[in-house]
């Protein structure tokens, strides 16, 4: 019977000693966690808080001080359960002497895949992660987010059933974040698992179903991000473009009700909905600048406190 | 003769005692890994996990050995060999080449032993770049990718670390042998061209030396031209058939043309310069000077016990016996003059005759004997003279005469189920012979000298392959530059392992190292006895531990040196199946525990620390 449960750490400690055994830090203390199939779980925290010693506890890159890391109910120094795992690791660490095309088949390789089916997944992934025009080249030619890219489509070179990703979006430009996070909700959709660590809250609040918060070492939140997040003392109305008269229709109706008007009028939209605008036009339009790109005229918002 | 280790007992007899004592000592060393590893988990966790984590560890090992995966292995491999190209093996090949171009100018082509000397040169400098690279590629690449973290994402793929291990070590072997190639075969052009000459000779340089009734023709004799610093003696004799004189332990074929009255003579490329002799040894025993069986001979006294001594005038006899003497083995077409036998016989006297020029200095008489072991019957065949340190040849005819007039056929009469007795004696009285076993050997056909090269760049790829698994050994588990001192450190002493051993026995003249240390310090000469005293005591008991030590260390390193088949190839000598047989054999003895411990370092070290 397959378990539900993915991942399972039980008190999962972690302290790094030096040469001479002494202690030098206690990167991780009694981590109980548990990550079932088919969800995006994010692993928050500031830097240094013990995110990625948990990812490579569980992927056995690290033994465990005490405490337990088990992934697919097997425990985390086996390697047989890497076959449905991918992973992303904080930086690429990849074969800098290899081109795209050879990354892809070496990791095809060790999953032990036949000829064929490692060339269709290496095609097929590296359109997936935009990199057709650079198939050819060496990665030590390639820029920062070009390596994240092709570590991504290495993570996925097996069609893994849990993927574990470390700060998936550091050296990506916002269209490869985005797509980033259209990757895991797709992923999701499949019924994959995936954990990611992260503290780009803004990427974290986009796709985790649940989170947990670590700080130094210690697990300090754990539970559903929209739950989370709600905030159940203001109501926010969001409408087409009203004249002034209207607005002052709305004011009254919200104070007739007790209620206060926080904010009214054009709202701003993020600097990421407009570079990504100006990206899609100038595909559209190549060799063109990009004029006239109007913010936030799609409507008004309003803030109200009850 | 230098190669006193060329006789090789047959696979059947040494290879059951070889296999068990193997078996004995990798249990010994696997029980004590064992307990150390069940200590080491125990002190932390407690007796019983440490049984349970042990036992965990045991069973992942066999599993992880059963389970490698030839594809995964192949991708490694790959991968090994891609990275040795970043690092531009390929200068190591342009070394190699400007090597040999300073020695084309170095390398005497007019020595007494060129062929020798050609040989060891090409095989010591392929051997030292090709181990060196060797040892700098194996330990280094895996500390590379621990420290640059690509081998994260490697370990984090269904690989086993046995996989690992076993694609670096297949990796740098594929590269390493691709680069031995190369060089053997440059090696084999720049040899045979470097040797390769021709003399002139023309009717001018002739001259007749003896003659015949009035009115014949004479035997002419002459020098060829001077090249490669040397001429060789010319006869032609009256019938027209010419032949060229052994020079530098070579001749050349004679060619001779005549057209309208004009002779041209032309010499081949040199013969007999690069053989693999195929020598035939025999056992040997000795009987003393009333003719009993004894042991050995008579120690003379000299430091050098290698050999033994049978005194001339006496009944005492060196006794070689032969096995395989056949008629198919010695055709008569290849060999009109009979068995030959080649022996390097070192004379003891103990007076010098009246003269103290070394050329002048007399031979002393010698004799060899057939004998069939099976019937008893004897023949005395060779008498001989014996010089110090020449190899001489003699040959024992086919038909033997006994002293009754009887005429014996060597192979009908003398030889039983292929055996035969070779006896030896020293005739001049009060003169001693020394012998050794693999003195006295008969020549048979000679093997293919091409053959013989490649069998000895085989040894080098031996140690390459030893010196692979050494360095990927160290590199699981030191960081690149500790691997690279480590594993020169393990070449130097296996090297040197015949030393250490003796050092380790206090076989050595001057005590253990702290006692020479200490020496050396006071400038005290090796032999005196050292002062009783606090300071002597310390130093020797220092030394019985560092003893130990040795002996530990010179009893697991490799010997390299009996790994090298260098000496053979360039002294001409075939290299034997069962030599190859028995290297290769130890070569594989040293790779499984390598391989093995290898993998237990990497499977128990957190790769990501
Ligand atoms: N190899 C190591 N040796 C010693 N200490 C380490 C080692 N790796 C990490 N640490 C320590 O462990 C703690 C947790 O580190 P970790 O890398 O897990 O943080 P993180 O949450 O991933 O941080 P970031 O957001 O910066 O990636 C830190 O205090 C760090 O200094
Ligand atoms: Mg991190």
């Amino acid at each position: 019977m397959q378990s539900d449960v993915v991942i399972e750490t039980r008190n999962l400690t972690k302290v790094y000693r030096d040469f001479w055994g002494r202690q030098k830090v206690r990167a991780l203390k009694a981590l109980d966690l548990e990550v079932r199939r088919g969800e995006v779980f994010g692993l928050l925290g500031p830097n240094g808080s013990g995110k990625t010693t948990t990812v490579k506890l569980l992927l056995g890159l690290l033994f465990p001080t005490s405490g337990q890391a088990l992934v697919f109910g097997r425990d985390a120094t086996d390697v047989t359960k890497n076959e449905r795992i991918g992973y992303l690791p904080e930086e690429s660490y990849l074969y800098r002497f290899l081109n795209a095309e050879e990354t892809l088949d070496f990791y095809g390789r060790l999953f032990n895949m036949p000829r064929a089916v490692r060339r269709q997944r290496a095609f097929d992934l590296i359109e997936l992660v935009g990199l057709g025009w650079a198939r050819k080249r060496q990665l030590k030619e390639y820029s920062k987010g070009m390596v994240r890219r092709i570590g991504l489509a290495q993570a996925l070179i097996n069609d893994p059933e849990l993927i574990l990703l470390d700060e998936p979006t550091t050296g990506l430009d916002p269209i490869g974040t985005r797509e980033m996070k259209d990757l895991i909700l797709r992923l999701r959709d499949e019924g994959k698992t995936v954990l990611m660590c992260s503290h780009l809250l803004a990427d974290v609040q986009d796709v985790c179903d649940r989170i947990a918060i670590l700080y130094q070492g210690e697990l300090k939140e754990l539970g559903r991000v929209d739950n989370r997040l709600k905030m159940k003392e203001v109501t926010e109305v969001r409408a087409t473009v009203l004249d002034q008269s209207a607005m002052d229709e709305v004011r009254r109706v919200v104070e007739k009700h007790n209620g206060e008007v926080l904010s009214m009028g054009n709202p701003t939209t993020t600097l990421e909905e407009l570079f990504l605008k100006i990206i899609r036009q100038s595909e559209e339009h190549p060799g063109r600048r990009v004029r006239g790109v109007n913010i936030g005229d799609r409507g008004s918002g309003m803030g109200i406190r009850e | 003769m230098v190669l006193e280790h060329a006789e090789t007992l047959p696979l059947e007899v040494w290879f059951p005692l070889a296999l068990l004592k193997w078996l004995l000592v990798l249990g010994g060393v696997a029980i004590a890994g064992l307990m150390v590893g069940w200590l080491s988990v125990a002190m932390r966790r407690g007796p019983v996990a440490g049984i349970r984590i042990v036992g965990r560890l045991l069973a992942a090992t066999v599993g992880d050995i059963l389970h490698i995966s030839p594809r995964r292995v192949w991708a490694l491999s790959w991968l090994a060999v891609r990275e040795s190209i970043r690092r531009r093996v390929v200068v190591v090949f342009a070394v190699f080449i400007v090597i040999l171009l300073f020695a084309g100018w170095f390398l005497d082509p007019g020595s007494t032993h060129p062929a020798r000397l050609y040989l060891s040169f090409v095989l010591t400098a392929t051997s030292y770049l090709v181990l060196l690279l060797a040892l700098f590629l194996s330990s280094v690449s895996l500390p590379a990718d621990i420290k640059s973290k690509t081998l994260h994402t490697v370990v984090t793929k269904p690989v086993r670390p046995s996989e690992i291990v076993l694609g670096r070590i297949c990796g740098f072997t594929a590269i390493g042998t691709l680069l031995l190639v190369t060089m053997a075969a440059i090696s084999y052009v720049f040899v045979v061209r470097g040797l390769s000459h021709t003399h002139e000779l023309t009717d001018d340089d002739l001259h007749a030396v003896q003659h015949h009734a009035q009115g014949q023709p004479a035997v002419r004799e002459g020098l060829t031209s001077r090249v490669h610093r040397h001429r060789h003696l010319a006869t032609i004799e009256p019938s027209g058939r010419g032949r060229i004189a052994m020079e530098q332990n070579h001749w050349h074929d004679l060619e001779i043309e005549k057209s309208d009255g004009k002779t041209t003579y032309k010499l081949s490329r040199p013969r007999g310069m690069l053989v693999a002799r195929v020598p035939v040894y025999g056992t040997l025993r000795f009987k003393d000077r009333d003719g009993k069986d004894s042991k050995k001979g008579v120690n003379v006294g000299d430091e050098w016990t290698y050999r033994s001594y049978i005194e001339g005038g006496t009944l005492a006899t060196a006794v070689w016996t032969f096995d395989g003497i056949t008629k198919k083995r010695f055709p008569e077409s290849l060999f009109p003059k009979g068995l030959p036998v080649e022996m390097t016989i070192e004379v003891f006297r103990t007076y010098k005759g009246d003269t103290d020029d070394p050329e002048n200095i007399p031979g002393i008489p010698g004799s060899l004997s057939v004998r069939n072991p099976a019937t008893g019957e004897m023949v005395e065949a060779v008498i001989f003279t014996a010089r110090e340190f020449t190899t001489d040849v003699v040959y024992i005819p086919r038909r033997l005469q006994t002293p009754d007039g009887n005429v014996l056929d060597l192979f009908d009469d003398l030889v039983s189920d292929g055996k035969m007795e070779i006896w030896l004696r020293c005739v001049q009285p009060a003169q001693y012979f020394g012998a050794a076993q693999a003195d006295v050997y008969l020549r048979a056909r000679d093997a293919s000298f091409t053959l013989n090269f490649i069998k000895g760049y085989f040894g080098i790829w031996l140690q390459m392959v030893l010196i692979i698994g050494i360095g990927v050994l160290f590199s699981t588990f030191l960081s690149g530059p500790v691997a690279i001192i480590a594993t020169s450190g393990a070449l130097v002493g296996g090297v040197f392992s015949g030393f250490m051993m003796r050092l380790a026995r206090g076989e050595v003249i001057g005590g253990g190292p702290v006692e020479a240390f200490i020496r050396i310090l006071l400038q005290q000469n090796l032999v005196s006895d050292m002062e009783p005293g606090m300071r002597t005591t310390v130093a020797q008991m220092l030394d019985v531990v560092l003893g130990y030590g040795l002996y530990v260390a010179a009893s697991i390193l490799p010997a390299f040196g009996e790994f090298s088949f260098a000496d053979h190839v360039a002294y001409g000598f075939d290299i034997s199946g069962a030599v190859i047989l028995k290297n290769t054999c130890r070569a594989a003895a040293y790779l499984v525990p390598l391989f093995v411990a290898a993998y237990l370092f990497l499977k128990t070290r957190e790769v990501a620390k």
